[in-house]
């Protein structure tokens, strides 16, 4: 038997098609390595259904490599973190630390958004407090934020922690004092009137821009090296903070941009590569391996037991999977191991069909009919000399089931009855769906997931029929 | 004038490697009212010799020439559709091998039978349909198989339908490719039968393919012994039978296992050569027990052994 | 074999098929519990009835109370809920089978009927109407180019067409569906053309009259009948040739050439009607996968038939619309099925007779 399977490959290696689907099974299989090597097993709850883990990233922009055929430079998104002062200034009454956060803005429009983050302060008796402001390429500072951390409770002893396990952040962009405080700038260093309350939501455009009454925004994008200065202020010399943060929203993300969560879609479609060759390759073996096995008893032993698994076979094999699957999945519940039990229930009947057309034919076989004579057991039979004579079709159908399987648990996803703990293309693509991305054409959000259903499944297509003509030697005639 | 009168013709089929040289030059005559015997083991060209006579070319034919006068006439300088029109079941109709898959599996026999008359004849329904009835009890099938599909049919009535279908058109030459070997031996007497009734009382001529000279002897009046793509020997029947000239030929009948003989039937050493390449010179010099000194360097000619009687064999080229 | 012992079997099949997943249905609902909720819901539905119509013969609370309380036994004794759920599994079948599964939740008719006939009654035809449209074309489609690839196989043309087959078949209807609105929204975008909409099955407001509505009603079918054909067409195009390939090196179309019939008539006579069987096999086995093209489909487009049905079902959380959505595709799919079994009767005497 290895050595059939042994010329099934060869022959498989000979033809185009087996090469090229062989070839991209083996980057997926990396891929998946990859993806199960770099990310946590819980993925699904920790990270990609948990939308603090993307709070920085801006939402719905493209991939940044985009920006190339783009005409106007647009935003790169960068994220500048500092956990050391660059400079300490000690006066009688307090401490001063103040962290530098250099960025580059050479772009032709404003930051989608920004937000401040700082993670951990300790204090021993007052409450530090942190002011942030920017200092712009033009030589003016805006003063945007103020923070002072919270007081001490009663009976808490000292030293007190903040912002220990949950980091402050705040969105500057949407903040009303930071309306405020860019108001008065805007004020005293240009002389326009306060404006206040229509600034909330688009101070970044002041901010890293000059008036300009020719722009839509009212601004103009000031290009040049920005720094962003956090001065955290102290009574006590022990006293500290951990790290700050300041994000520079960008208009485009990552290799893959992000969704409406601002999640970094190539992170979610690299996780789906182990996840689809999962589902597709269990299913496949299991439908498959339970197929032959019924399909090799009930054709070899024949009788009742034949009729019966043939009358279930045909009954099982005739019923349309979606409806059902849609039903079962809605009912039992939305669980990855539910939709695959299902996949494979349904699955084997067609395989022992086939299966036992072939047993009919190998059974009275010269090889077969001197076994019995010999007095081989049933089972060995079965399993030596009829499974054997098998063995490449059955290779040849499970890799041609296992697109089948992928695509049902696609569909499945996309109609919203995905496992939500394990994301898969067919939920980033239903996302994508249902917030209305296709009809504003975000196609990097539904373009990419459905391109790798594609893929992966024409890969295993491609391989069955790089193996076809092992299977069918009538095939071996035919080509040129 | 001879019905046919084919010469050098030859078919080739084109492979990876070098072209199948399946029939190569082969000439021969026929005359009218006439039963020539095509024979030669599996692989010997003969079925290739009845479909280049048919022009039923496989895709990856190459080397497809020669000259066939059917009734005088030059077939091979006509277009594909004038020879489909002009010449096809009208002069030359066939009986195919294995009558098993001859017929299509979903038409109703008669229909078959008729289809050729109501293409360009003009047949109306009614007169095709007592024509086929006149084929079925002339072939001696009952009437009402007309109407049945293929598979309520045995294999002896099929190779009936198709035998009453080669005559539809009342063509002059039939090719009866290999009729009876998926036959049972005492149908296949009935149909031997048949042909020679057919041939005394129609006084159509036939080309009879087939492996066995035995066979071939009971309706021909001549026979070809083709190898490798070639005709070794042809003569009369009796001469054919009874003093063979070619050692294939003798070899050949040699291997036919006899019931009253004393001897044990001979086999033939060696596999009938690759038609890729066939050996050089003689194409049975490797396996011929008299092989000398030209036999393996040139191809011998065809060569007279008695009036009417020729052979491709360098014994008989040198005795000259 | 007969033809009527031929058609018994296999309709006998085919209402096994309805009856297993009929019973699947059933257990799975009553195992699961949702047999109580849907009945449950029933019987709260007929007692509010209840309630204010003897509300204006009963004035005293308590006695109102007493007997609602007694016409909610009496409704939950007839329902079965006094039973464990395997006990009345024949009656719920045979609920399911007339769709006797009380009102949908939030899904209502055009015209504002929530019970679940009306709504089925509704959408029914709109599916049907997508999916025959699809399948005439990709049939006609298949079959023209089906037989072109045949003559050549092994041709450039061929290898192309056979790619497209194997990338057409791993295309979820989804995806493709997708793509095209995209594609429209691009177009839309770049030229200021809207070529077709993007979903829907009018515009709003409809046009007024007979002909400017057809024309609507099409325009707005065109995306998901392409998607539609586009992800069979392939695979059926592959079918149909292969078979008409296989056919070809037949002995009896040598015959038929060697009989003098032009090409034509021996492909139209011989390879064609020879082949039309398995090629019936192959729209046969197409068939389930084309049931649920469908419900992804009419998703994708928002064309309001059964399989937007099921999404809509699905989304809120109503288990009897999906309970009645389940048989119906099931329903539909066998009679599609039982239909193309007589079809292939007629097409093949061997089935006939053998």
């Amino acid at each position: 038997m290895t050595e059939r399977l042994r010329t099934t490959l060869g022959e498989l290696l000979t033809s185009t098609t087996g090469k090229v689907g062989v070839a991209f099974l083996s980057v997926m299989v990396l891929i998946s390595i990859y993806a199960l090597t770099a990310n946590p097993v819980d993925f699904g709850d920790r990270l990609w259904n948990n939308p603090a883990a993307w709070a920085d990233n801006p939402k719905n922009v493209p991939p940044a490599w985009t920006g190339l055929f783009h005409g106007s430079r647009r935003v790169n998104h960068s994220v500048l973190e500092a956990i050391a002062p660059a400079e300490t200034r000690l006066s009688t009454r307090f401490v001063e630390r103040v962290y530098a956060l250099d960025v580059d803005f050479p772009y032709d429009e404003a930051p989608t958004f920004t937000s401040f983050s700082l993670e951990e302060a300790v204090y021993q008796q007052r409450p530090p407090s942190v002011t942030v402001s920017v200092t712009r390429p033009d030589g003016r500072t805006v003063n945007l934020y103020r923070l002072v951390a919270p007081a001490p409770r009663e009976n808490e002893p000292s030293p007190y922690r903040r912002y220990e396990s949950t980091p402050f952040r705040v969105h500057l962009t949407g903040e009303p004092s930071v309306a405020g405080e860019v108001s008065a700038f805007l004020q005293d260093d240009f002389g326009m009137s306060d404006q206040s309350g229509s600034l909330v939501g688009r101070v970044d455009d002041a901010v890293f821009g000059v008036p300009d009454a020719a722009s839509e925004t009212g601004f103009r994008p000031l290009q040049g090296a920005y720094r962003i200065l956090v001065t955290a202020r102290f009574q006590d010399e022990n006293d500290y903070i951990g790290r700050v943060r300041f994000v520079v929203g960008g208009s485009q993300f990552g290799l893959m941009g992000t969704d409406s969560l601002g999640r970094d879609l190539a992170r979610g479609l690299v996780f789906g590569f182990p996840v689809a060759l999962t589902i597709g390759l269990i299913t496949a073996i299991m439908a498959t391996g339970i197929g032959t096995t019924m399909g090799i008893i009930s054709g070899y032993t024949g009788g009742k037991t034949d009729i019966g698994i043939q009358r279930f076979s045909d009954v099982l094999s005739n019923i349309p999977l979606l409806p059902i699957l849609l039903f079962l999945a809605f009912i039992l519940g939305q669980k990855l191991w539910i939709v695959i039990v299902i996949l494979i229930l349904f699955g084997w009947p067609g395989m022992t069909i086939v299966i036992r057309s072939m047993v009919l034919q190998v059974r009275s076989g010269q090889l077969v009919e001197a076994s019995t004579a010999l007095g081989a057991s049933r089972w060995r039979i079965m399993l030596r000399h009829i499974f054997p004579q098998m063995a490449p079709f059955v290779f040849a159908q499970m890799i041609f089931f296992t697109p089948a399987a992928i695509l049902a648990e696609a569909g499945l996803s996309f109609l919203g009855l995905g496992d939500p703990s394990i994301p898969t293309w067919g939920q980033i693509l239903d996302q994508g769906f249902r917030t209305g991305a296709v009809y504003v054409g975000y196609w990097w959000w539904v373009f990419p997931p459905g391109l790798l259903i594609v893929v992966t499944a024409l890969t295993f297509v491609l391989i069955a029929l790089g193996m076809e003509r092992v299977v069918d030697p009538r095939l071996r005639t035919v080509r040129q | 004038m001879s019905l046919l009168e084919v010469t050098d013709l030859t078919l080739h089929y084109a492979t990876r490697e070098d072209p199948v040289r399946a029939v190569d030059g082969v000439s021969f005559r026929l005359e009218r009212g006439q039963a020539l015997g095509v024979v030669g083991e599996s692989g010997s060209g003969k079925t290739s010799l009845s479909l280049a006579l048919m022009r039923l070319l496989p895709s990856n034919a190459t080397g497809y020439g020669g000259s066939v006068m059917l009734d005088g006439q030059e077939v091979m300088a006509l277009s594909d559709d004038e020879f489909r029109r002009q010449v096809r079941w009208r002069k030359l109709s066939m009986v195919f091998q294995g009558a098993q898959n001859s017929l299509n599996p979903v038409l109703r026999v008669g229909h078959q039978v008729a289809e050729p008359l109501m293409l360009e004849n003009g047949a109306r329904k009614a007169q095709a349909r007592e024509r086929v009835l006149s084929l079925f009890d002339l072939v001696r099938l009952p009437r009402e198989v007309a109407d049945r599909y293929p598979h309520e049919l045995s294999g002896g009535m099929k190779q009936r339908v198709m035998i009453a279908m080669s005559l539809v058109l009342d063509p002059a030459l039939v090719v009866l490719d290999e009729p009876t070997s998926a036959l049972d031996v005492s149908i296949q007497a009935q149909m031997m039968n048949l042909l020679k009734d057919l041939k005394r009382d129609l006084g159509i001529s036939f080309i009879f393919i087939t492996h066995d000279i035995a066979l071939a002897s009971d309706l021909c009046d001549r026979i070809a012994v083709v190898y490798a793509g070639q005709m070794v020997e042809i003569g009369s029947a009796d001469d054919a039978l009874t003093q063979p000239s070619h050692p294939y030929t003798q070899l050949l009948l040699g291997s036919i296992p006899r019931l009253a003989a004393d001897e044990p039937p001979q086999f033939i050493p060696g596999a009938p050569p690759d038609l890729t390449g066939p050996p050089s010179g003689c194409r049975f010099h490797p396996r011929c027990p008299y092989v000398f000194e030209p036999c393996d360097r040139d191809d011998p000619p065809l060569a007279a052994a008695r009036e009417g009687h020729e052979a491709r064999c360098w014994l008989l080229a040198t005795e000259k | 074999m007969t033809i009527a012992k031929t058609l018994a079997i296999r309709g006998a099949t085919l209402v096994g098929v309805l009856f297993a997943v009929l019973v699947m249905v059933v257990v799975t609902l009553g195992a699961t519990g949702f047999s109580d909720r849907m009945l449950t819901a029933i019987v709260n539905e007929e007692v509010r009835g209840l309630r204010q119509g003897l509300a204006q013969t009963i004035r005293d609370a308590d006695e109102l109370e007493a007997a609602l309380r007694d016409h909610r036994q009496e409704l939950e004794a007839s329902y079965g809920l006094d039973r464990a759920w395997y006990l009345r599994l024949p009656q719920m079948i045979g609920r399911v089978i007339r769709l006797d599964l009380g009102e949908a939740r939030t899904l209502k008719t055009a015209d504002g009927s929530s019970s679940i006939t009306a709504l089925l009654r509704e959408r029914l035809p709109r599916t049907m109407m997508l999916v025959t449209t699809a399948s005439f074309i990709t049939a006609g489609f298949g079959l023209f180019f089906g037989v072109k690839l045949a003559t050549r196989v092994g041709s450039r043309l061929d290898r192309v067409a056979s790619l497209f087959a194997a990338t057409s078949n791993a295309l979820p209807a989804w995806w493709a569906g997708i793509l095209l609105i995209l594609l429209t929204y691009v177009i839309l975008s770049t030229f200021g053309v809207r070529v077709f909409p993007p979903g829907g099955m009018y515009s709003a407001p409809p046009p007024e009259g007979g002909i400017p509505r057809l024309l609507d009603l099409m325009w707005h079918a065109a995306l998901p009948v392409i998607t539609l054909v586009l992800i069979s067409v392939g695979s059926w195009t592959y079918v149909v040739r292969t078979m008409v390939m296989n056919t070809a090196q037949e002995d009896f179309v040598t015959v038929a050439r060697a009989k003098g019939l032009p090409e034509g008539t021996v492909m139209r006579s011989h390879i064609l009607r020879v082949a039309a069987p398995p090629i019936l096999t192959g729209l046969i086995l197409g068939l389930a996968s084309s049931v649920g093209g469908a419900i992804l489909t009419e998703t994708v487009f928002n064309w309001p038939g059964m399989g937007r049905l099921y999404y809509d079902a699905i989304l809120s959380v109503d288990e009897s619309v999906v309970v009645a959505l389940t048989f119906m595709f099931t329903l539909i799919y066998v009679s599609a099925r039982f239909t193309l079994e007589v079809l292939y009767i007629v097409v093949d005497p061997r089935v006939r007779y053998s």
